[in-house]
């Protein structure tokens, strides 16, 4: 089954969940244009998730998608609270609980998992997912350590659900490259980090807009959950803290944890530029202007259809 | 028994030697696996015993894996 007809969509390109980013707002541009729009349900709490869901409703008829990262302390009550209110979509990001699939199913819900790796697809097939989006580690936030030029086709082969393909796509000739692995939607983020519709600070758009290819820093690997952003005076805190922790006998994990605490929110409320975390994807290079969601839809659609006539 | 085997499946994941490991040892602490390693082993545990193991964020030492195995083969 296509992704467009298993989601109800015009086209197979869903909207990465960016934590504390990605509202209901741009969630609802992305799905007016005809792709899926994901509220990431980031670290909120399930009140603030819930209205968030509510605002989409008004904004739009037709599908959309909550992002639920399960590091978040809120994880577990997210997803009962989603469920409740039977979002047409739920992703799962970095892990997931077992039975989230049986649950969905029960209400109609679709369910989509992020995966990074061939034994975590496999699992999520098993555990019931309808499709499962491989993430290289060319993308922004949270990452794996595969990069989606290996990942996909290895995942394609593997299961016999809808592979959707996640990480440094941003335009037609990525998407046109993600269905020749095997892959059947493309999940793009850092392209509608600079959608006229996406929330953040102006500050922070522009750095993304500038941004070129070498800009961006994997910091907390020594945490276990790596993060990609664009460089700058916070990527270099991290990697000089996580430097010094490495050469000690007993690295202190929770320093280096604490060198990011609240900065993502600098970056995308206070438009702090050298304090703040500019999550980002290594193809924020290729993102020179800032368009609505439907002219960044349209384009990649139509780049991508002329591609492969 | 079921221990050796598990003991070779992680060795040969992780690349270390087979005798370091025991019924304590810690995947995440001792060992140094991510959850992408972590995830990689249990899915080979899985079909080295065809069984589903549900609770994969409960297994911390390797003798947590070894005890599914037995009570699941059971």
């Amino acid at each position: 089954m296509s992704i467009c007809h298993l989601l109800n969509l015009r086209h197979p390109i869903i909207q990465g969940g960016m934590a504390g980013i990605s509202d209901a707002g741009l969630a609802a541009a992305v799905s007016e244009a005809g792709g899926l729009g994901t509220i990431a349900a980031g670290n909120f709490t399930p009140d603030i998730v819930v209205a968030q869901v509510r605002k989409a409703r008004k904004l739009t008829d037709k599908p959309f998608a909550v992002n639920i990262m399960m590091l978040s302390p809120y994880a577990e009550d997210v997803i009962s609270a989603v469920i409740d209110e039977r979002v047409p979509v739920i992703i799962s990001g970095a892990g997931a609980p077992s039975g989230l699939a049986s649950r969905c199913k029960e209400k109609g819900i679709k369910y989509l998992a992020v995966v990074p790796s061939v034994a975590i697809a496999r699992r999520m097939e098993k555990s019931g997912a309808d499709a499962v989006i491989a993430e290289g580690m060319e993308a922004g936030g949270h990452i794996g350590k595969i990069t989606t030029m290996c990942l996909v086709p290895q995942v394609a082969d593997a299961v016999s659900v809808p592979v959707v393909a996640a990480g440094g796509i941003a335009d037609g000739r990525g998407m046109a490259a993600a269905f020749m692995l095997g892959a059947q939607g493309v999940q793009i983020g850092t392209r509608f980090l600079a959608a006229k519709e996406c929330p953040i600070h102006q500050n922070y758009k522009d750095k993304v807009l500038k941004a070129k290819d070498i800009d961006t820093e994997v910091t907390g690997s020594i945490t276990g959950h790596p993060v990609r952003a664009l460089r700058n005076k916070l990527t270099a805190l991290f990697l000089a803290a996580e430097k010094e922790e490495l050469g000690k006998d007993e690295p202190d994990v929770k320093r280096v944890e604490a060198v990011g605490a609240g900065a993502l929110r600098k970056a995308v409320v206070d438009g702090d530029t050298e304090y703040g975390t500019l999550m980002a994807g290594q193809i924020a290079g290729l993102v020179r202007i800032e368009q609505t969601c439907e002219e960044i839809i349209k384009e990649i659609a139509g780049q991508y259809s002329e591609l492969l006539k | 028994m079921v221990f050796e085997k598990i003991r070779g499946i992680i060795a040969e994941q992780l690349g270390i030697d087979a005798e370091s490991i025991t019924m304590d040892t810690d995947f995440k602490n001792d060992l140094k696996a991510d959850s992408l390693d972590l995830f990689q082993v249990i899915n080979d545990i899985e079909e080295e015993y065809d069984v589903t193991i549900d609770d994969a964020e409960g297994l911390v030492t390797v003798g947590d894996a070894v005890r599914y195995v037995e009570s699941a083969k059971k």
